[in-house]
Formats: structure tokens, sequence, C-alpha cells
């Protein structure tokens, strides 16, 4: 062999751990196969696809020189293709006997990937689990084959128990090394058309580029290049974005195995179903809500559902079902662990609650159902009459809302006894980029997200001395009924020069985050702006009030406050006072169930001849259905058979002007425009709606249509009444939201 | 393999050492450790931080930790102009940067002219020296940079209580 093309270590090495993350896909895959396989013992095609899986493994790793795991594969193989040639059935036993397969390669695999050898301290084992799989072949194991003899011919009965806590060892591994970055964490897939687009966008951004540098200050076209610099980052951020979606499929993977498994040990007949795989997920966030979602399927089988004698007794069907459901609602992924088992009864949940001290027996009697069940969530809860090896870890709902929390999640628990559980999770696509408010304290700039952020107060020094009251050494603010902590951000960060300098005037920035609602005090507002959260060095996390860092605009550096934790260190306290503010919350939700919290465009409309001032409507149009808001110059805009056209990002898009705005401009002015996404039949097209000014954007909720709407969709806004323009909000979507309202 | 044997091995007899100056000290980093040297760039503080954090720096696209030197070597903070080196993460396991009053420039220097840190001295500066070159001028104290990571700063514990020292001395 030519000596030249013997590859070096390092070569070795990349195709190692390519080898590597393509094999765990396999698994990943061969996991799936087996538990349809259980279900559907005569798909050939299963059968094929898992050989090829093992297939895979055995040549490749004979390549690299792992004896060890080819010598496993090779075993396997042998196996599956007895099986794949029809000379054995499927049974519980072989399925059992494929599945300890699986482990062992993924074992091997793991051991390879942190070790970098595949060891041979667990050689006997192997051999053991070839003598396995060897006797299976043979077909040792008639499909009637009582257990017992099993059980004394080899050293691997059925699933028992003790399995069971080896392969939820064998998960407690997989998570370490899912955290300390495995090959599987560093490797994406990635579709050739996502990255040729992407090419192209950073070619539109090399060439803007250079306009920029050949332009002179002060030329025309300056302006117009740094829109176009806009846009061209925006499409690239886009993209970038998407290709880091990864669909939520991936975490579902590993649960058919992982409900099988937990079903027998837990005496329950289960099955699992899915709903929504293809939903998008940024791959960091995809990591943070795996450990989570594991939790709360794991929960649903352990408490959710009940055993099958039981269920019959109920006249619901012995098998229980658990869906894990996803989907995009505004801005966010929604994923929800459901569950049609026995539900939470509150009578429970508030007992325990009163018996761990979490609550007096007033103020659980105060509460409504729906606050009670929010109890699950808060620390050192667990209603688990036993602890169970499952479950009962020490690990508690509570540790579910902190780690989706942490990625800007929020998490939900609907429950009706004798009906089910609905565990639902709301994460943000991405985490890289969030909106924040940049506010000045002590002479810096911090990033405060906008997710914690709830209204902003303006307080003139004059009217400190009024509205600040103290209990204690607490200085609180009465903000409309309620008493509000007070946190100085400059003193909590030791920036004031002294205790009690001599302030201007300043802003509360009331935050919420982790059921602790607190007035941050700050010296003034910047813009809000969407900034690129940028992690933080370990010692600098440590301090626990940064959650990262972003450079600005002026490329100076702003820390990134955790809201939480800035409470915490100031003392705010989690209380139970805090659950009355949620609970309030919900309880102004329910109470107005038909109506839906969104974030709303605010614009003036009304043609001008209406006395001015005195009769401008206000509209409202919900923001989910704007895309942009643009300025345009009336120059773009060109006339099509009497009806005005726009082009728009390489598209024709119709322009509604309804106030006829545009007919009072003189032809240099600009005009105006949102960007509108209307459904129309299967699809959406873009509509620009020509509006005279833009006001505000701020939450609002749809009304409930009545007889003093007379037929228009009516929005609460600040205690505001607004039309919401009729056009844009199709009526099937308004019935969705309606009907989703309905559900929670 | 101590720093100084392996720069030996590399390049036989002679070192490349970036020489700086911090107060009125001179001190010297193997260039082979170095990555970049930025200019006067003016570190974002960060609150409640250690002290010989001098704050943050955006650098390609991260945002950079840095130490300052000046507060190791207990010195008074000081404004105006200074230069932050920045570490390699391959090399040294951490990416970090160093901020120093500035910097005067490369120098060859023979390994037989480095000594041993002297047994008297204090636990800090044992802590963070890595022996000295004797110059005709002087001496200048060799630094390892490994041996100032923020984390490994942190760990052993001797840097850690500056701030409320500093505060005591002020009182």
């Amino acid at each position: 062999m030519d000596r030249g093309r013997k590859p070096d270590k390092g070569e070795v090495e990349d195709l190692t751990k390519e080898f590597i993350a393509e094999s765990h896909e396999g698994l990943e895959r061969m996991d799936l196969c087996l538990t349809e396989l259980e279900k559907r013992p005569d798909d050939g095609e299963l059968v094929r696809e898992i050989f090829r899986t093992v297939h895979t493994i055995k040549g490749t790793t004979g390549f690299l020189g792992f004896r060890r795991l080819e010598k496993l594969a090779h075993a396997g193989e042998g196996l599956l293709g007895a099986l794949r040639d029809g000379k054995l059935a499927v049974t519980t036993e072989l399925i059992n006997g494929l599945l300890q397969l699986m482990d062992g390669l993924r074992t091997i695999l793991q051991r390879i990937e942190s070790a970098g050898t595949e060891g041979k301290l667990l050689a006997e084992d192997d051999g053991e689990l070839i003598a396995h799989l060897e006797e299976l072949k043979a077909g040792a194991f008639p499909a009637s084959g009582d257990t017992a003899s099993q059980n004394r011919d080899v050293g691997h009965p059925n699933p028992s128990s003790e399995q069971v806590v080896k392969q939820t060892d064998c998960e407690t591994v997989d998570s370490k090394a899912l955290t300390s970055s495995s090959a599987r964490d560093k490797t994406l897939r990635i579709d050739v058309e996502v990255l040729n687009r992407m090419m192209n966008q950073v070619g539109e951004l090399v060439l803007t580029r250079n306009q920029i540098l050949l332009c002179r200050p002060g030329e025309d076209s300056f302006p117009e290049l740094a829109r176009r610099l806009d846009s061209v980052t925006s499409e690239l951020r886009e993209s970038v974005m998407r290709a880091r979606m990864q669909p939520v499929g991936h975490i579902f993977s590993k649960f058919p195995r992982m409900v099988r498994d937990l079903a027998v040990t837990c005496g329950r007949r289960v099955r699992i179903e899915f709903e929504g795989e293809e939903t998008g997920l940024d791959k960091s966030l995809l990591e943070a809500v795996r450990d989570p979602l594991t939790h709360a399927v794991r929960n649903a089988i352990d408490h959710g559902i009940e055993s099958p004698a039981e269920r019959v007794k109920q006249g619901k069907p012995a098998v229980g079902v658990v869906r894990l459901r996803a989907f995009h609602q505004s801005g966010s992924v929604v994923i929800e662990v459901i569950d049609d088992g026995a539900g939470i009864s509150t009578a429970c949940v508030l007992a325990k609650a009163i018996e761990r001290g979490l609550l007096t027996t007033e103020q659980a009697a105060a509460m409504s159902e729906r606050e009670a069940l929010q109890m699950v969530f808060v620390a050192g809860f667990s209603t688990a009459k036993q602890l169970t090896r499952i479950s009962g870890r020490g690990i508690g709902m509570d540790v579910v809302r902190t780690n989706v929390e942490k990625v800007g999640g929020s998490v939900e628990l609907i429950s009706h006894l004798g009906i089910g559980t609905t565990i639902r999770m709301r994460v943000p696509l991405t985490l890289a980029i969030i909106p924040a408010l940049v506010v000045q304290s002590g002479g810096q700039s911090f990033a405060l997200p906008q997710k914690s952020l709830v209204e902003l107060v303006y307080m003139p020094r004059h009217e400190m001395a009024q509205t600040v009251e103290r209990i204690g050494t607490t200085e609180l603010y009465r903000l409309r009924e309620g008493l509000l902590p007070l946190v100085w951000l400059d003193r909590l960060l030791g920036l004031a020069e002294n205790e009690d300098p001599v302030r201007a005037d300043f802003y509360i920035a009331v935050v919420e985050s982790e059921a602790r609602r607190f007035g941050l005090v700050v010296d003034d507002l910047k813009a809000p702006q969407e900034i690129v959260v940028k992690p933080l060095s370990a010692e600098l996390r440590e301090i626990g009030v940064f959650s990262g860092a972003t450079v600005l605009g002026n490329g100076t550096l702003a820390l990134i406050l955790d809201v939480a934790a800035t409470g915490a260190r100031a003392g705010v306290r989690q209380a139970t006072d805090a659950i009355a503010l949620v609970s309030a919350a919900q309880a102004q939700a329910e109470s107005t169930h038909v109506e839906i919290e969104s974030l709303m465009v605010i614009y003036e409309s009304g043609k001008r001849g209406i006395a001015e001032g005195a009769n401008q409507e206000q509209m409202a149009m919900p923001l989910s259905s704007v895309e942009r808001i643009e300025s345009i110059p009336l120059r773009q805009i060109e006339y099509a058979g009497g009806r005005a056209v726009l082009q728009y990002r390489g598209e024709l898009i119709p322009l509604e002007d309804e106030d006829e705005v545009l007919r009072e401009k003189s032809a240099d002015a600009s005009a105006n425009v949102l960007i509108c996404l209307r459904a129309e039949g299967h699809g959406t097209r873009r509509v620009g709606m020509v509006v005279r000014r833009v006001l505000d954007v701020s939450a609002g909720r749809l009304l409930a249509p009545d007889a003093a709407s007379c037929g228009q969709q009516l929005a609460m806004v600040n205690e505001r009444v607004k039309t919401v323009h009729p056009v844009v909000l199709p009526h099937e979507n308004s019935a969705q939201q309606l009907a989703l309202v309905g559900v929670a | 393999m101590t720093l100084a044997a392996e720069m030996a091995a590399d390049i036989g007899d002679t070192v490349s050492i970036c020489s700086l100056r911090v107060g009125t000290g001179l001190y010297g980093i193997a260039t082979s450790q170095i990555r970049e040297v930025l200019g006067t760039t003016v570190p974002q503080s960060v609150p409640l931080a250690p002290e010989y954090i001098a704050g943050v720096v955006p650098y390609r696209g991260k945002v950079l930790t840095a130490v300052s030197l000046r507060a190791l070597l207990r010195l008074e903070r000081k404004s105006g102009s200074n230069c932050i080196l920045v570490f390699d993460g391959e090399l040294i396991d951490e990416h970090f940067g160093l901020i120093v009053d500035g910097v005067n420039g490369v120098i060859a220097l023979h390994k037989d002219t480095l000594r041993a840190n002297p047994s008297g001295l204090d636990a800090r500066s044992m802590e963070m020296f890595d022996g000295a070159y004797q110059l005709p001028s002087g001496l200048m104290v060799q630094l390892d940079p490994r041996k100032l990571r923020p984390s490994r700063l942190a760990e052993s514990g001797l840097f850690a209580r500056l701030k409320q020292e500093r505060q005591g001395e002020a009182r």
C-alpha cells in the first residue's frame, strides 16, 4: 500500500468523531425502529433498517480498529441477519436482546468518546451478551419459552427492575456526556440548500460593505446603503437561526424506549404518541428542554397513568396514552406532555403543602383550583406517596420549572381529576438574540431582558418622598393596589458613591421572574434593542447577577442582568404573595376567559375631513400579523390599474389605503406602511396597509364580540377600547385563538 | 515540564520575551504564549467581580475577561492608556486578557539568565511569578499566563480578599 495515503493521527481522530456522531444517530433510529418493531413484528423494512445500522457500525469500526465494538456488532449483525431472512420470529425476548445489544454498542461508543479507547473492563459483559445473542440466533428461545428457565440459563433476564436501574444509570451518563459537549452536540446536519442561501446572503453582505467603504461621508446614497445593510443582516441572521433549528423529534426519539422500560417497571401499560415532531427549535434550547421533558414524561407514567386494573375499573382503556405535542405559537415553541391518567387532586396538593409548611390552612382554603395546582412548582414539594426509583429522586417539578425558566421559558400545569394532566412548556425560538431594554445605573449600561420586564414607572425627584415608603429597611413603592419592594441597582452592585446619594429623576422598572416581583430602580432608560447574548467566563458567571454580556451599538459592552438572581441577591422573597400575584393575573385571565392577551400595534386612523383631534380614532392590529413597519417614500409607491402597489424585497405587494392618506401627502413625503401577513386560501401573502401614524405597541386583549361591539372586533388596550382592523384578522385565525383560550 | 524548559526545547538557547511595564517594574511573558496585543481598549468594569478582574472587553465576537496586573501587584488603579494582552485558549486552556501599563517590545534572552523565584518571596508573588531574568539594567520578572488565569486566581484564594483589605487600608 502507498505509505503516503495512510491516514495520519489527526485524520483518524476526525474520522472517529464523525463515526461516533453517525453511530449515535443510527442507534437513535434503531431505538425507534425497535419499539416500532414490537408493535408491528411483520414489518420487514424495520428489520432491514436496524440491520443497516448495525452493519454500518461493524464496517466502520473494523476500519478504525475498535475490535471490541466490531465483535459485538458482528454478533448483532448475525442475529439480525437471521431475523431478516425470516429464520426467527419477533418475540419479546428477541427485542430485549436487541435492546441490550443497542445499550452495549452505546456504552462502548460513549467510552470511545470520553476516553478515546473502547476499554477492556467490560469485556466479560460483552462475552455474556454476545453469547446471549448467539443463543437467540440459534433459536434457543421459542416464542413461548418459560421465563424461569431463561433466567437460569443466562445472566440477562427480561428487563427486570434491576436492569432498568442500569439503563437509567446509563441515561445519567448520557446526560452528563451531553453537558460536556459530546460529539453529538458538536455536529449538526444542515441542508445544502440552506447553506447556499446563507452563502448568497454573505455575498450580499460583502457587496454592501464594499459599497459602504467606497461611500464618501455625506453622500446621498448612504441612508439607502445603511438600510440595505440592515435588511441583509436580518435576513442572514434569520437563515443562520433557521440552520440552527432542529426538529423537536430529535429529542422525542428516545422516549418510546424510555416509556417502554418505565411502563414495565411501574406495571403500567402505556402508549406514547407524538405530534408536531417537525417543529423546529434552536439546538441549544433543544438540549435545555431535554431533561425537563424527560422528567415530565417520567412523572406522567409514574404518577399519572394508573395501573391497567385501575383504569379498567374507571372505564378507561387499559392502555394509557402519553402524548408529546409540539407547535409554534407567537414566536415561541410550546411543548406539551399530555397524559390521560388520574390527574392531580388539588385536595392532596393542598394537604401536602400544609404538611410541608408551605401554606397555612387559611391560605389553602382561599386558593382556587388553579392556584393550588401551581403549588407543585414550589421548591420542596413532591406529591409522590412513596419515593419511587423513577420519580422521587429529589428532583421535583420546581427543577423542571427552574430549568425551563433558565432559558427564558415558562411551565404551566393543567390537570383534571380522573381525566389527565398536561404540562405545557413554552420556550423561546432562540437564545442567541433577545429583545432587551438598555438601562443606565451608576454610570454603567445594563441590559434588562424584555421577557421579565412588566412595566416602567417614571419617578420625578420631587415625588420620591411621597411615593417611596419604608417598612423597616425595605423601601416600597405603592403601585396601584399593591406594594412593590424596591431594589436600587447601583446600591446593590456597589456602584453608588454613598448610601443615599442625591438623586435626579429616576425610573422604576417593574420586573418579575421566578415568582419574584420587584421594582428595579435605575437612573435612566435607553433604547430597547435586540441584543446578541455573549457568555461570560466562569468567574464572572459565579457572581450570579449577570447572565451574559452584549456589545451595544456604540461598541461598548453592557452586562445583561439576570433578573431572578438580582431579586434573590437583594433579598426579594419568592413568597406566597408572589403566588397570589400569579393567581391574580390568572384570575383576571379566567374571568375574561374569551380574551387573549397579545401585543397590538396602535395607530391613528380616520379621514382628515373629520374635525382634527376630536375624532381621531385609534385602531389596533395584533402585532403577530404585522411583519414590519416601514416608512416608504411616496416616490417608491407605484400605481397599477388605479391601485397602489409597492415593490418590497423583490415582491410586488398591494397597498391598502382606507383612510386615503396617500392622497393627502405631497410627493416628496413618505408614508407609514404596515407590512402585514394575510391568510389567503391555504397560504399567506403580504399586504401593505397605509396608516397615518403609528402610535404605540402595547399589550391588549381581544374582546369577545357582543351587542355593544356592533359587529366590530374590539380590543382593550391600556384600559381603552380600540377597534381591531378587520381585514387582517381572518376569521379562522380569531376562531383558533379563541379555541386556544378555551383549552387553557 | 516548566515553561522555561519547554521554550528551551523549542528555540535552542534563546527565548523570545515580550517585555511589559507595570508601575515601575519590568515583566516578561514568552511571545509564543501571546496571541495578540490590543492597544488602548478600556474594559467595561463588572460590578461585584473580584478586584483583580478589571472588566470585560469585546474581542473577535467574544467577551474576554481581563485580569489587571496592577491589581494583582496591589498597585493603585491607574487611569489612562494601557495595553491588553490576549492569551490563546488553545495553549493555556482559558481565553483571557491581561491589562498592563505598556508593552516595551520583544527581546531575545538567553535561557541561562533565568533564575528561579527566591525563597523569601511572599505567597502571592510565589503564586504569580515564574523566576526572573537578569538583564544588564536590572531584573525582569517572568510571568506565566497559566498562573494568571482567572479561574486559577479564584481557586488559590490568595487574591480574593484584596478588595476588603484595600477598603480597610483606606479607612
